[in-house]
């Protein structure tokens, strides 16, 4: 327009003014996305660096942001801790006179740790599914009195704080001997993530059409039927997401395993990580490798899985 | 003629009914069992003598400096956290609405912090705030902000903060979502028909973006401040209460009077006021949204 | 199946709105029944009762003197089309059609064979590896079509199944369902808020309003002899004209329907049925299609009015008309040629003009 001449004097350069706001734009995203990529990478960059250093390096001071001889001592020493002769704290030094680092004899029950946390969380998952399946269904398909109270229960359920869950657990737990077993972790991991797997599979079911169901059954599906051969096989994506959202809450919980687990028979992996942080006698670059262990499973989940779980997320939190 | 029990009925009672027995033994029972247990004196170390002391554990609460100390220390750090969490993912939220390259990668590396266990988390941060070692240490000497390493977990004004940061480093992924939610659900030829009116950049993000996010920052609001209150992990592994009892917040006291002291009885008591206290926020949430379930 | 009886059906949801009230109907055998109301009138309530996807809350549903208000749906030999066509997503054309027999059990070449003759007759064989993503709308429809074709079932159920389709093809789709229904010899229950679909399919209609039954009868029957002024205003287009006046009886055998100015003298039958009703507060219904250019009949059929619109409309136009501040909507020859303002008089179809009464709206001559 600014082209065109005009009689008027103060003629406002509106392509000028548009390109300046549009350079302004891009300055300004592109500083916004370069702080806000440091700020959520650059914690854990130093975690996995500190990791990959040896005892000698990782104290030194000020730091060293990228490690001089990088190193996979502490991973190895994760995974052969059964096989190699324990190291202690007398015979550090001895050990390894340059790292000097000393890596505790509860090492050994890392890996198990994990198969712990591996086991919970898969009997979580399964649980989940056979439970909220077809409570979603039911819930989003089938029109009958209850159903609202239904849905409010399950809501209410949903915003019980886990801490407050933790003593009864505890003593109902300790009840029946169920202490320090896995069984007691999948029992009351179930509490935390049922209502929210429900939420998710609920929103999803909402979302298909009335009409697939009513076509489903004219067609001669009971119930049942229709849920097994018509709507589960829709239901992939929401599944998905549950199956994630439970797997990754039980990998990562902690206060219940706290309470109920004590040996290596039940131990997951957070536990033993938590234990870790408060032996000041550990290697720094050890813990900072169990650290890294515990991270990358789940972290490559939500990665590869990241539209499941956005739409997860926002259909469950929407939800309750 | 109408039935209590027809064939619609009978399916929705067999597919409710595992949902319903679970959620009734592990969530509906030990919140009850819970207020039972709250009305006596229950210690692991007697275990025999449990006598009925009525509202006892509850008066004893609100008598007892220490639950207070905790409340405050509690209220501080959701305020703070929550805050936060706003103030940073409204900025990332309206920055990942944009269309730019590099938004994907960008939104996909949001969700690691979503992602890694608390425990994690806690352990990382704590390498951070090393006083011997750490990055924060490291950095800030580095930029001559600092001629000593500081010992900062040690610092009672300090503590709650710098766990709070770690809290919400983790907390913004999920509030960024949420948010984004109620962005995206904005109409364009709402933008238009503004631009149209004259508003300019700042009117119409005062104009038209704030008032549809207004959803989304109840959610957030809510939530965020729900998973504050109960939070523990990071106190824990961080500061166990500490330095003193500048991080001795109600979850850290419920575990501690619990597990430590080994009183289960007033443990149940007060997570049981934790309990109401989340309700009561859950209702107002679910109230203020007025979302029809 | 020798039919369907409904005896003092309601349905009635549990936050208290009352879809149906006190429905009696019979819907014989063979017969192709049509719903016809607008939308919240009960209509598909009613179909879904057939259908067992919503339960009786009064009344018995009888299939053939056997009671079958709880039966559920896949227990009842019934097939539905629906106004979305309810395709199966994740499945092929073939399986859509076939899922229904598979769910009842019949044999493998059985199916096949029958999928292959409907996908025949429907002309969409060539369509039978796809999935419904891939097809048109118009496909769509046929596949839900044969997905109920091939039941071969007791009952044949619709549920405004035309209305997605753009005009050119609902209008040719209407003929292909007709042909069906020769063809397929079952009881069809046909749901539409479309007058035009239901004059062209039904054997009879029921028209309905707010969960009530209006009237049911033939096509002919309800535009000719619409027994209230909602089911004579919901079919006929443009709508039927009211106009409010009363009844005048003089020699005791001339009765005339008379508002201020205008006269006009009831014929045969209807002048009989009124001639007891001197000075009855009356509205008179004029369908748009029942006058005429003024030739040379008396001045007892005449209305006079001035020229408020022409609309035309191809085949023939609309005439808006003011009659006494009212307007009224006719359709007249096309030749006709009249210019806005213009003050005409149009002759009136003596032998078919509609009474009502003004209060209630009930017919008084039907």
């Amino acid at each position: 327009m600014s082209d065109v001449p005009s009689s008027s004097t103060q003629v406002v350069d509106y392509r000028r003014r548009q390109r300046l706001a549009r350079i302004a734009q891009r300055l300004i995203i592109f500083g916004g996305s370069i702080l806000l990529a440091v700020y959520v990478i650059a914690p854990v960059t130093w975690l996995v660096s500190s990791s990959v250093q040896t005892e000698a390096e990782i104290v030194s001071v000020p730091p060293h942001w990228i490690p001089e001889e990088p190193t996979l001592r502490n991973f190895k020493a994760i995974f052969s801790a059964t096989e190699e002769e324990t190291v202690t704290y007398e015979t550090r030094s001895g050990q390894d006179p340059a790292a000097g680092g000393f890596i505790p004899s509860t090492a050994s029950s890392l890996l198990p740790a994990m198969a712990n946390s591996l086991t919970v969380a898969t009997l979580v998952v399964i649980l989940n599914l056979l439970v909220a399946v077809p409570a979603a269904y039911s819930l989003a398909k089938i029109r009958t009195w209850g159903r609202n109270a239904t849905v409010y229960f399950i809501l209410i359920t949903r915003v019980i704080p886990d801490i407050a869950l933790v003593v009864p657990f505890f003593l109902v737990i300790r009840k029946l001997g169920m202490l320090d077993t896995i069984g007691s972790l999948v029992l009351t991991y179930l509490a935390v993530t049922v209502p929210f797997s429900v939420f998710i599979l609920l929103q999803y079911f909402e979302g298909l059409p009335d009409e697939l169901d009513k076509a489903a059954r004219v067609d001669g599906c009971s119930r049942f039927q229709a849920l097994i051969r018509v709507f589960l096989p829709l239901s992939l994506p929401s599944l998905v997401a549950v199956v994630l959202f439970t797997f990754l809450t039980s990998w990562n919980e902690f206060l219940l395993a706290l309470m109920f687990t004590q040996t290596e028979a039940s131990q997951t992996l957070p536990i033993l990580l938590a234990a870790f942080t408060s032996d000041f006698t550990i290697s720094f670059s050890f813990i900072n490798a169990a650290g890294v262990l515990a991270i990358i499973p789940p972290v490559i989940v939500a990665i590869i899985f990241e539209r499941y779980i956005v739409s997860g997320l926002t259909a469950g939190a929407v939800k309750g | 003629m109408r039935r209590l029990f027809g064939y619609e009925e009978r399916s929705a009672a067999i597919f409710l009914a595992p949902v319903l027995a679970v959620l009734m033994g592990v969530a509906v029972f030990p919140i009850l069992y819970s207020f039972y247990l709250s009305f006596f004196r229950i210690k692991l170390t007697r275990p025999n003598r449990t006598p009925f002391v009525g509202l006892d554990n509850y008066l004893d609460l609100f008598t007892n400096d220490l639950f207070w100390v905790s409340v405050a220390r509690t209220v501080t750090f959701s305020v703070v956290s929550v805050a936060a969490i706003l103030a940073i993912s409204l900025l990332v939220s309206l920055l990942l609405n944009q269309n730019f390259r590099g938004r994907r990668v960008l939104s996909t590396i949001l969700l690691v912090p979503w992602a890694i266990p608390y425990v994690a988390n806690a352990l990382m941060w704590k390498w951070i705030y090393d006083s011997g070692y750490g990055a924060l240490n490291g950095i800030l000497y580095q930029l001559d902000f600092i001629d000593k390493y500081m010992v900062w977990l040690g610092d009672q004004d300090k503590t709650i903060f710098l766990i709070a940061n770690a809290f919400v480093w983790k907390e913004v992924p999920l509030a960024t979502i949420l948010l984004l939610v109620s962005l995206k659900a904005i109409p364009s030829d709402l933008y238009q028909a503004a631009r149209v009116d004259g508003a300019g950049v700042w009117q119409r993000f005062i104009h038209v973006t704030l008032p549809a996010m207004k959803p989304g920052f109840m959610l957030v609001l809510i939530y965020e401040t729900m998973m504050a209150i109960r939070h523990f992990d990071l106190f824990f592994i961080l500061t166990e209460g500490g330095p003193g009892n500048a991080s001795h917040v109600l979850s850290w006291h419920i575990y501690v009077e619990t597990f430590r002291n080994l009183s289960f009885g007033s443990g149940a008591a007060m997570s049981y006021v934790l309990a109401l206290v989340t309700f009561a926020l859950s209702y107002t949430f679910i109230r203020s949204l007025g979302r029809k379930v | 199946m020798a039919g369907i009886r409904f005896e003092s059906v309601g349905k009635k949801y549990s936050n208290g709105f009352h879809a149906v009230k006190d429905l009696n109907l019979d819907i014989r055998d063979k017969e192709f029944l049509v719903l016809l109301g607008p939308s919240g009138c009960g209509k598909s309530t009613t179909l879904n009762m057939i259908a067992g996807l919503e339960e009786v809350s009064d009344g018995r549903l009888l299939f053939d003197d056997q009671m079958v208000n709880y039966m559920p749906p896949h227990r009842r030999d019934v097939a539905m089309v629906f106004q979305s066509y309810a395709l199966y997503p994740h499945k092929t054309v073939f399986d859509n059609i076939a899922f229904g027999l598979q769910m009842r059990k019949v044999p493998r070449e059985e199916t096949a064979r029958r999928v292959q003759d409907a996908a025949d007759k429907l002309e969409i064989s060539h369509l039978l590896d796809r999935r419904p993503s891939q097809l048109s709308g118009g496909q769509r429809q046929r596949v839900a079509l044969g997905r109920a074709m091939v039941r071969n079932p007791a009952v044949f159920l619709m549920d405004e199944p035309l209305s997605n389709l753009d005009a050119a093809l609902r209008i040719s789709m209407r003929a292909e369902i007709k042909d069906l229904h020769h063809a397929m010899q079952t009881t069809f229950v046909y749901v539409t808020h479309d007058q035009a679909e239901a004059l062209t399919l039904a054997d009879r209609i029921v028209v309905m309003k707010d969960g009530v039954v209006q009237q049911i009868g033939t096509p002919d029957d309800i535009y000719e002899r619409p027994q209230n002024t909602f089911v004579a205003s919901f079919l006929g287009n443009p709508p039927i004209n009211y106009i409010d006046g009363a009844v005048e009886v003089s020699d005791g055998e001339t009765v005339s329907f008379v508002r201020g100015d205008l006269k006009l003298k009831f014929a045969g039958e209807t002048a009989r049925k009124l001639a007891s009703s001197n000075g009855r507060e009356i509205r008179l219904g004029i369908r748009a299609e029942d006058v005429d250019e003024t030739r040379s009949s008396g001045e007892d059929s005449l209305i006079r009015g001035k020229v408020n619109s022409v609309l035309p409309v191809g085949s023939d136009q609309f005439l808006g008309f003011d009659f006494c501040g009212e307007e009224l909507f006719f359709r007249v020859g096309k030749d006709l040629d009249h210019a806005l303002g213009e003050n005409v008089a149009l002759s009136v179809d003596l032998s078919r003009l509609h009474v009502f009464d003004k209060a209630s709206g009930a017919s008084l001559i039907w």
